[in-house]
């Protein structure tokens, strides 16, 4: 049930969460997701959501070396990542608040 | 960041990648590959990409939208499923109305025949119309640019349909009565069409993909080429009813009783007829809805 619950955490935000330090590239960015996220993103999934954020300004290109062409986020994309990430903030410390008066849970 | 791997993408990482819109690959091929050279390639991230391709064609991003490519695309994809579908058509009116004996059976039947003949007409005449300005731009262009290939290309739309009717003509004066002798020459005649409505059909679009011409001639074929579609498609779908009508029907005429044939017949002239309306309403979309839009945006 946790692993399938995993799959709540969306692959354009994981994206968004990766470039927001730095620019990097798919692999680096695969890499970085599954590290510090404990996502793994496959080829297909990075690169339609690279399409996809690409499409909405969300993140943009930079100059490609040796065929590997690092990302970085946009003003607008930090916005989004922003938003998306006070939102599910919210959602985590009522969860978390809640589990604490229902059962006394107290969190990892 | 340390690479772990430095290996080619794989064979099936590269069938996976060709599933995608040529735009996106252009844009995108070469990072997934050196994506899969530094990751490691699998069955599995294969077989990620083949799945995601579906979804790149249905909603392809905005900013690799080439509306005049996608238009082309459309024109030559309609012309190819064109030619096959009038083939198929053209065999299927000597197969029943062109027998030399009135139609039997079911006035469904009769109506299906005065249906496809008028769709088939519409569809040919749209083609026509459609077609030849493109033709006679990209002649121009071919010429102006010394392009010789793609002038032999597009010189075996008239050259081909040319030397099958004359080889047809000669045939039958020759051989006097073809239709004593069975049906092979039939057989022969309708495969030999085949192929040259293909060839015919073919250098065309290729001289279409390598010249990418502009401008209204290539916005008016893809209209002609969406109303073509849509009546041949029309056509088709009235000699599939009718050809199940004639199974039903008509099973004392000699011929119309295989109903193994007559649903094979069916489910290719369903799946070309989609390939068609499919491909020419994406191209139509492209002409006039997207056109719209950027004129809106740049108003």
């Amino acid at each position: 049930m946790t692993n399938r619950l995993d799959r709540w955490a969306d692959p354009p935000l994981l994206v968004l969460a990766s470039l927001a330090d730095e620019p990097k590239h798919g692999y680096a960015i695969t890499r970085d997701v599954a590290e510090t996220m404990g996502v793994r993103l496959s080829a297909g999934t990075l690169y339609a959501v690279i399409a996809r954020l690409e499409a909405a300004g969300l993140i943009e290109p930079l100059a490609a070396t040796d065929r590997r062409r690092p990302y970085q986020i946009t003003t607008a994309g930090r916005a989004a990542l922003a938003e998306q990430s006070a939102r599910m903030g919210r959602i985590a410390t009522l969860a978390q608040a809640r589990l604490r008066e229902s059962c006394g849970w107290a969190g990892a | 960041m340390s690479r772990p791997r430095q290996a080619g993408p794989g064979p099936l990482t590269s069938l996976a990648l060709m599933l995608y819109p040529p735009a996106w690959r252009e844009r995108y091929a070469d990072e997934v590959r050196a994506l899969l050279e530094d990751a490691g390639t699998s069955p599995a991230a294969a077989a990620s990409l083949a799945v995601r391709a579906a979804s790149a064609w249905v909603t392809m991003p905005r900013h690799l939208h080439d509306r005049e490519a996608r238009m082309r695309a459309s024109v030559a994809t309609v012309l190819v499923a064109w030619s096959a579908l009038t083939g198929v058509g053209l065999v299927f009116a000597q197969l029943t109305q062109l027998q030399g004996f009135r139609a039997p059976g079911h006035p469904l039947i009769q109506w299906c025949y005065l249906i496809f003949d008028i769709a088939l007409a519409i569809s040919v005449l749209t083609a026509a119309a459609g077609g030849v300005p493109l033709w006679v731009q990209m002649i121009r262009l071919a010429r102006r640019q010394g392009r010789w290939r793609e002038l032999v290309c597009l010189s075996l739309a008239v050259v081909v349909p040319a030397a099958y009717l004359a080889a047809a003509l000669i045939a039958l004066k020759v051989v006097h009565h073809p239709e004593a002798s069975g049906p092979w020459w039939f057989v022969a005649f309708a495969v030999l069409g085949f192929g040259a409505a293909g060839l015919s059909s073919a250098g065309p679009a290729v001289a279409l993909r390598r010249l990418t011409p502009g401008g209204p001639a290539v916005a008016l074929a893809t209209a002609a080429a969406g109303v073509a579609a849509g009546t041949v498609a029309l056509a088709g779908l009235a000699s599939a009813v009718a050809a199940a009508g004639l199974c039903l029907w008509a099973t004392s005429f000699a011929g119309y009783h295989h109903s193994g044939l007559a649903g094979v017949y069916v489910l290719v002239v369903l799946a070309v007829a989609a390939t068609a309306t499919i491909s020419a309403g994406r191209g139509i979309r492209a002409t006039f809805l997207d056109a719209g839009r950027n004129g809106t945006q740049a108003g």
